[in-house]
């Protein structure tokens, strides 16, 4: 029995490592870049870091990430001058990109259409309006040196807060322990593909099991449509708050949106406030090939053409000019 | 709790670790707690059915007693007879009833006469049952053939009926071999215990790797067949084929390695029947719990091949259409199973129906010859083409699915539902094919290598395999679970 035990332990141990060896070679599980919250309390990416951002088991989707001297992922580096014209595309990971080559993102497609123009994409996993607005007056110099700024929205998530905030949960990320748990490729490449899934569940169940459950109550139509509309009128209050409190030109801010998701109270209030925006959603119903990736919503390579392509158009209309 | 759930990775070793820290001493404590964690192993899913299993086991134990003390021949058969009916009620009752009420109106309403399907009743069939009434009536009918004395601890024959690891898809055991490992005393030994180890963790791969990763693919054929051409059909047959033999087979590995845990040696159940020459050969390595249980049990009875030639093919036709409505109250069984009996039979009369029993496919050399490649092909495209029958839903699906194949005979490269790469699967049912076929000649020693090296690398490899195809979001209960 000891000698079962015992070999049984030293297989495991070199099968572990020999896995851990493997997902290294074949580089299965992604990269993390390491996060930091700056003087500003602006949360992005330490500076000047490469890596490749990993999804799926068998490396279904495999690119390079390059984040610039700025914290953010892009091939440029971000030196906005008064001679050149800049467009600052600031937003989520949809903006960050780290599903395609760092050298192929909207900002690039968006230069290749107009080659006259840079653009700085100012992309960080989970920005919300909050975020990208305090971005924006935190660097104001650099930012007032921008001739033009595209700030990616999804109603639904990124107006849940009136009021900017570190959000810690995020930068826990960072702790030392989840750092030293990251140095273990196997465990990343493990966790990614939801393997630790169901042991996390388990230890959330047995966490739990002496709290009550939480029953659930059948909600009627009316209901819903009453917890709809209270939830879009306090997304539009934080709105107006953010705006109030960091200010926002029309002249030089536009919002990039999907109307198919986002609220009608919120549209009307845009068009009839004069509020800029370039609605995206009319590009990806008449594509015919699809506009995100197979593991998850990220848009896909014909997605961020798509995109680029709708900024392109409304800056092209817009002439911007030095 | 399914064996490749974590449910089972914890409940395993806890049960292996107390078994035979607290318990290897003593073998009435070791076969009660055997029977108190197989409980809790099939209570898991629920409980209430235990009471099945509690009166089948009661039922078949006073049975085993009362025909062996029976005096007569008649009060011995009628004792058999109460086992049977009992077992069969049980069956029928919870597997049968809702088929039977609806083919009674089906059947009706060709006449003429319309009945409302309103005595189906809402009845889930309890898991396992089809494997352990089978298992207790073998008990009873060794008996009644005087191949067996009953034992007289209830104890271990309750063990015997409800063991864990082959309590819910078999291996459908006897009583001869299982019930007399329980009644001896077990001692631990490593060498069974590795070879159990490496049975579970090959047992895994054929499941999490071969059949769950191919499971979307065929689904989705399935399910749209209608839209798509022969091609795509055939490939989804074909990998159904692949499907089904992964999960079961890899269930029965995991089950005799995890018996071996315990001491116990299980009857194997599968011995590489893709590598089979002839459909009776297939049928001596496809399910020989099941095969074997019909062949004492039904064939033999009837005469088997010593009646005349008529005669047989009668008894070859009763066990196969048998055999098919064993696995499910549905006329597509019946017409798989009719089917395996019309491609028997002419082995059957060609006297080639024992000719591979002794011996596996190049026996004596590295590859096979070309004939016997031939012979194989033919055999997995029979067996596969029976199997569009065994999937479908319904017998007009299983001619809808033919049917389509015959008037859309072209040719379509097919996506994967989910957008994954194609060219994976082919590579990896490559892979498996040579690599079973590598292992051919000992279905319990999948990692028979000489060198240490080799062995550990293929443990490795088969554990990146089951990360590189694991998936979280597909349903991981195993096929034969249904029956």
């Amino acid at each position: 029995m000891k000698k079962l035990i015992l070999k049984s332990g030293l297989y495991v141990f070199l099968v572990l490592i020999s896995l851990e060896l493997l997902v290294r070679v074949f580089h299965l599980g992604k990269d993390t870049p390491t996060r930091i919250l700056d003087e500003h309390k602006v949360e992005k990416w330490m500076p000047n870091q490469n890596g490749f951002s990993v999804t799926g088991n068998r490396r279904q989707n495999f690119s390079e990430y390059h984040i610039n001297n700025s914290g953010y992922n892009s091939y440029r580096e971000f030196n906005p001058t008064k001679n050149k014209i800049e467009v600052a595309l600031v937003g989520d990971s949809f903006i960050e990109g780290f599903h395609q080559n760092y050298y192929n993102s909207i900002g690039k497609k968006i230069e290749k259409s107009i080659p006259e123009i840079e653009v700085y994409e100012y992309g960080y996993a989970g920005y919300d309006f909050a975020d990208q607005l305090h971005l924006v007056n935190a660097y104001k110099e650099q930012f007032d040196a921008i001739d033009h700024i595209i700030l990616g929205i999804k109603f639904s998530n990124d107006l849940t807060r009136g009021e900017y905030e570190v959000i810690m949960g995020r930068l826990a990320l960072e702790s030392p322990m989840n750092r030293l748990l990251k140095k273990s490729k196997l465990l990343v490449y493990c966790k990614s593909i939801g393997i630790l899934d169901p042991p996390q569940r388990l230890m959330y169940k047995l966490i739990n099991i002496l709290k009550p459950a939480i029953k659930k109550q059948d909600v009627n139509k009316e209901e819903v449509l009453r917890i709809k509309n209270k939830k879009e009128k306090k997304y539009l209050a934080n709105f107006n708050s953010l705006i109030e409190k960091y200010g926002f030109d029309k002249n030089r801010f536009t919002l990039l949106l999907d109307s198919r998701i986002t609220s009608n109270l919120f549209l009307s209030y845009l068009d009839n406030n004069d509020f800029n925006y370039i609605d995206f959603s009319k590009h990806f119903e008449e594509s015919d090939q699809a506009t995100t990736l197979i593991y998850d919503r990220h848009w896909n390579n014909n997605g961020r053409a798509l995109i680029a392509k709708a900024i392109s158009e409304y800056l092209k209309e817009l002439e911007i000019k030095k | 709790m399914l064996f490749n759930s974590l449910d089972f990775f914890i409940f395993l070793p806890v049960v292996f670790i107390i078994y035979w820290f607290f318990f290897s001493k003593h073998l009435k404590l070791q076969n009660i707690f055997i029977l108190v964690a197989s409980y809790l192993f099939y209570g898991m899913w629920d409980w209430r059915f235990l009471f099945l299993i509690l009166a089948s086991t009661t039922i078949d134990y006073m049975v085993g007693q009362y025909i062996y003390n029976s005096d007569s021949t008649s009060q011995r058969k009628r004792w058999l007879w109460v086992s049977v009916i009992f077992n069969i009620g049980l069956l029928g009752f919870f597997k049968y009833y809702n088929f039977f009420v609806d083919s009674w109106v089906d059947f009706i309403s060709i006449f003429g006469y319309e009945l409302k399907s309103s005595w189906t009743l809402q009845i889930i069939l309890p898991v396992g049952i089809s494997f352990y009434t089978f298992q207790t009536m073998s008990y009873s009918l060794d008996i009644y053939y005087k191949r067996l004395t009953p034992t007289k601890d209830f104890i271990s024959f309750a063990t015997f009926v409800s063991f864990f690891p082959q309590l819910v898809a078999g291996p459908i055991e006897r009583a001869s071999n299982l019930l007399s490992q329980i009644t001896t005393k077990r001692t631990f030994k490593y060498s069974q215990c590795t070879e159990g180890l490496k049975l579970i963790i090959w047992g895994l791969f054929k499941k999490v790797v071969i059949a769950d990763s191919i499971a979307p693919i065929v689904d989705d054929i399935f399910a749209n067949y209608g839209s798509y051409p022969a091609s795509t059909l055939i490939l989804g047959v074909t990998l159904f084929s692949f499907q089904v033999y992964g999960d079961f087979s890899g269930y029965s590995d995991i089950a005799i390695g995890t018996a071996k845990l315990f001491g116990i040696e299980l009857m194997s159940n599968f011995k590489f029947p893709s590598f089979s020459r002839n459909v009776a050969e297939y049928w001596q390595r496809w399910h020989v719990s099941l095969s074997t249980w019909f062949r004492h049990y039904v064939y033999i009875p009837l005469g088997g091949s010593r009646v005349s030639k008529l005669k047989s093919v009668r008894n070859i036709c009763i066990i196969f259409l048998v055999s098919g409505f064993w696995h499910g109250a549905n006329w597509t069984f019946i017409a798989w199973g009719a089917i395996h009996a019309l491609l028997y039979i002419p082995v059957f009369l060609m006297g080639r129906n024992r000719i591979y029993m002794n011996n596996v496919v190049a026996e004596n050399s590295w590859f096979p010859s070309f004939r016997e490649i031939l012979q194989i092909l033919l055999t997995f495209s029979l067996v596969t083409f029976s199997r569009v029958f065994f999937r479908s839903e319904s017998i007009t699906d299983a001619f809808g699915f033919l049917k389509q194949i015959y008037t859309n005979f072209s040719f379509e490269i097919y996506e994967h539902p989910l957008g994954y790469r194609m060219i994976d699967y082919f590579i990896l049912l490559g892979i498996f094919v040579l690599y079973e076929f590598r292992i051919r000649r000992d279905e319990r020693s999948p990692f028979k290598f000489k060198s240490k090296l080799v062995r550990f690398v293929a443990y490795t490899l088969v554990i990146l395999g089951m990360l590189l195809f694991f998936d979280d979001n597909i349903d991981r209960s195993f096929i034969y679970f249904q029956f």
